[in-house]
């Protein structure tokens, strides 16, 4: 066994087949970015612990997260905002974690998205759970976890190939992903989810955009609002209008004695999604 | 930290540098190695070395102690105390709340209406594992087996070693702590073979458990609805792979890791699921904790030497605790029953029947045990009864309307991988993977490495904990 050469070769033939991986995406049209996880979401969060009065915090589901570009707020205000809002997620664990684990005393925006601001207080349940996992792992999360993300950002800015979002979008560029988008007619019978494609472009501030193609191709922008429908339209327990509001008011209460604020902000929606929500949640 | 995380990347380069600089000398490098070590256990949670100090701390006291007091009943006491610490903080940090619950179940059928608090107390990564290795030094010193360590730095690092440290191989003090007693340094050969195997774990971790395997048994074990047939094989198979890969890949990456400093760590794994039988099993899978198990409890208990009954309990009774070591609950303990109880019929079967095994009847036998063992493994993933049972009517083709979750692809992804894997374990049941590559050509071993090597990139694992560090 000659070790050195057999070594030798994989590093060779390791290194150009990486090369010729990341390459090949890049002429897909993919290029470096960040991916919406855990760790970035904590890192964020931890900007919390040493805001000031004159600070906003963000908190609400995509609509906050597409709609408000810190950037500009902070070109406009001279703040940059904390965003924390999570896609398909209630906010109202976040603020909770913001009230109970911090001290801070400034401003919180919440934005209400009717579906799922009032959707439930019950921890296992999906739009719940999306959030408190967050707040969650930024208490748990090990020194090894932190040093792992820190390493990780100079990688996912530098290379296309390397995309590992919580959301595990359907053209995400992992071994399990690409496994996923084997389609085989299922023995299950069951009709499988539409693709959810990455449609958003997030920096290292949370600042997130919608991609170009959302506005250039009509039937990528269609494929998106598709999978909206499907999960908004699936068998969903009835709100639960009275449970949180009590919950939410209980921690506004809270924020407001020690001095801070709250701004509720209801996105503008239309089409499908406001008839959803006029339907379900009238004002 | 994990194996499979960048974090260790950047630290294991750091060592490698600092161990093979010509800035420290032997004494240094080791302590060197043994701040590293604690560097790689505290950043999971930096209060928890405290733990390990403790442990290093009495069992070093104790082993001096054992060396040369002479009394016997002080001796005596010296044990006992190691065995009070390190059972001590299995007890506390492990079954509290196990032990609290059950307390709890008894007494409320007598009517008490007692309820317990949980304390939430967080699992020290690799407990069972470290305090298993430093009670064997006691032990072996209380036994008279071997000779105390020569310095508390040879002994902290055999407590410490961090590529062995969190989920074994469980090493003897007489194979380890010798090791350190001379300068050690890799040949050239060792270290590039410390490499390969540690792209090796990497592969069978990152690639095969977690990206292949494991989300089809977690889909599976995480259903609460009947199953088809199928779909509760595909879950179990899949988790049977997955356990594999995963336990196996973290020991072969500290196989390999320790082999890059020079220092040899015993096989833990020897293809199991080729085993014939079930002593067969146990000689290969986990192999430095069945061993453990052989001479710190089996055979203390009486082992064979006193009548078949006795024989037979002493198996039970350690193969229950060798299940109630894996995790704090009952599942864990039946898992360990039920190994128990194969381990008892095969050797009454044996004793009755004399079978030459040939390589035709030896598939078909390998082939039985690995389903047994499947079996075993339901009790091992599920978390409640209820799910247990329901997989196992369904496996047992008790389900006709079993509902179908797994998706067609995914059974076929399962079957070929274990499928290849059951193959690959019996062409390796009489040979070793360094005797395989040395027959290889250098080309095609390179290929293969590179092949590894991308497919581990590309996964991107997201860095998640290797199974066995729970237990």
């Amino acid at each position: 066994m000659n070790l050195k050469k057999s070594f030798t070769i994989a590093l060779i033939l390791g290194v150009l087949s990486i090369i010729a991986w990341e390459f090949y995406w890049r002429s897909q049209g993919r290029f470096p970015d960040l991916d919406d996880d855990k760790y970035l979401w904590a890192s964020t969060r931890a900007k919390v612990e040493k805001a000031s009065k004159d600070d906003v915090v963000l908190v609400g589901s995509s609509r906050v997260l597409f709609n408000i570009q810190v950037h500009k707020w902070e070109e406009l205000t001279g703040i940059q905002p904390i965003q924390l809002a999570n896609a398909g997620a209630t906010p109202l664990p976040t603020f909770h974690d913001i009230v109970e684990h911090t001290d801070f005393k400034g401003t919180v925006v919440v934005g209400v998205t009717p579906p799922l601001f009032f959707s439930t207080t019950f921890e296992q349940a999906p739009p719940w759970r999306r959030a408190a996992s967050r707040s969650e792992f930024y208490k748990n999360r090990t020194y090894a976890q932190r040093l792992n993300y820190f390493l990780s950002i100079p990688l996912q800015n530098s290379l296309a190939f390397i995309s590992n979002d919580d959301e595990e979008w359907h053209d995400d560029i992992n071994l399990k992903a690409l496994l996923n988008t084997i389609s085989w007619s299922d023995r299950n019978g069951r009709a499988s989810d539409p693709p959810f494609m990455r449609f958003q472009d997030i920096d290292i501030h949370r600042n997130v955009r919608m991609k170009n193609i959302m506005l250039t191709d009509t039937a990528f922008a269609n494929s998106i609002k598709t999978v909206w429908k499907f999960f908004m339209s699936a068998d969903m327990p009835p709100p639960d209008k009275e449970s949180t509001i009590a919950f939410f008011i209980e921690d506004v209460n809270k924020l407001e004695a020690r001095g801070g604020r709250v701004i509720l902000l209801r996105n503008p929606s239309d089409g499908f999604f406001k008839d959803l929500e006029n339907n379900g949640l009238p004002r | 930290m994990l194996f499979n995380s960048l974090s260790f990347i950047v630290f294991l380069v750091i060592v490698l540098v600092l161990y093979y600089s010509k800035l420290f000398n032997w004494t240094n490098k080791k302590r060197m190695l043994l701040l590293a070590s604690y560097v790689f256990y505290g950043l999971w949670n930096p209060p928890l070395v405290i733990l390990l100090w403790i442990s290093t701390l009495v069992d070093w006291q104790a082993g001096k102690k054992l060396a040369v007091e002479t009394n016997a009943r002080q001796r005596k006491l010296w044990l006992l105390l190691s065995l009070a610490v390190n059972l001590g903080f299995l007890a506390f940090f492990k079954y509290r709340d196990f032990l609290l619950d059950n307390f709890t179940s008894v007494v409320n059928t007598y009517g008490y209406g007692y309820e317990a608090q949980p304390m939430d107390i967080i699992l020290p990564m690799g407990i069972s594992f470290y305090t298993f290795q430093t009670m064997s030094y006691t032990i072996d010193m209380y036994n008279r087996k071997i000779e105390p360590a020569r310095t508390f730095l040879d002994f902290a690092l055999y407590v410490t070693f961090f590529p062995q440290l969190v989920a074994g191989p469980i090493v003897r003090a007489q194979d380890l702590i010798t090791q350190f007693y001379e300068e050690k340094k890799a040949t050239v050969k060792q270290f590039l073979w410390g490499t390969f195997l540690l792209t090796i774990g990497l592969f069978q971790k990152i690639v095969l458990a977690d990206t292949l395997l494991a989300d089809t048994s977690d889909q599976v074990f995480g259903s609460q609805k009947i199953l088809d047939s199928l779909d509760a094989w595909t879950g179990t198979l899949a988790f049977s792979g997955q356990i594999f890969f995963d336990f196996a890949g973290y020991s072969t990456c500290a196989i390999g890791i320790a082999l890059m400093l020079g220092i040899v760590l015993p096989d833990n794994f020897r293809y199991p699921y080729a085993s014939i039988g079930f002593s067969d099993f146990w000689r290969r899978w986990h192999i430095t904790l069945s061993t453990w198990l052989r001479d710190y409890l089996y055979i203390p208990l009486g082992g064979n030497r006193h009548g078949i009954v006795r024989m037979y309990a002493a198996l039970m009774i350690t193969m229950l605790l060798g299940g109630l070591w894996h995790g704090a609950a009952w599942t864990f303990v039946i898992w360990g029953g039920l190994h128990g109880l194969y381990l008892i019929i095969e050797r009454i079967l044996r004793s009755r029947i004399q079978i030459k095994i040939t390589a035709f009847n030896g598939i078909i036998l390998a082939l039985f045990t690995y389903i047994l063992v499947n079996f075993t493994w339901v009790f091992f993933r599920a978390r409640e009864f209820s799910v247990a049972k329901n997989m196992l009517s369904s496996m047992l083709f008790m389900n006709e309307e079993g509902e179908k979750i797994v998706g067609t692809f995914d059974v076929f992804k399962v079957f070929i991988l274990i499928g290849l894997l059951f193959i690959s374990h019996w062409l390796m049941r009489k040979t070793s993977l360094r005797e395989v590559s040395l027959s290889m050509s250098p080309v095609t071993l390179g290929i293969v490495w590179a092949i590894m090597l991308f497919l581990i990139v590309i996964s991107q694992g997201s860095g998640e904990q290797f199974i066995y560090f729970q237990f």
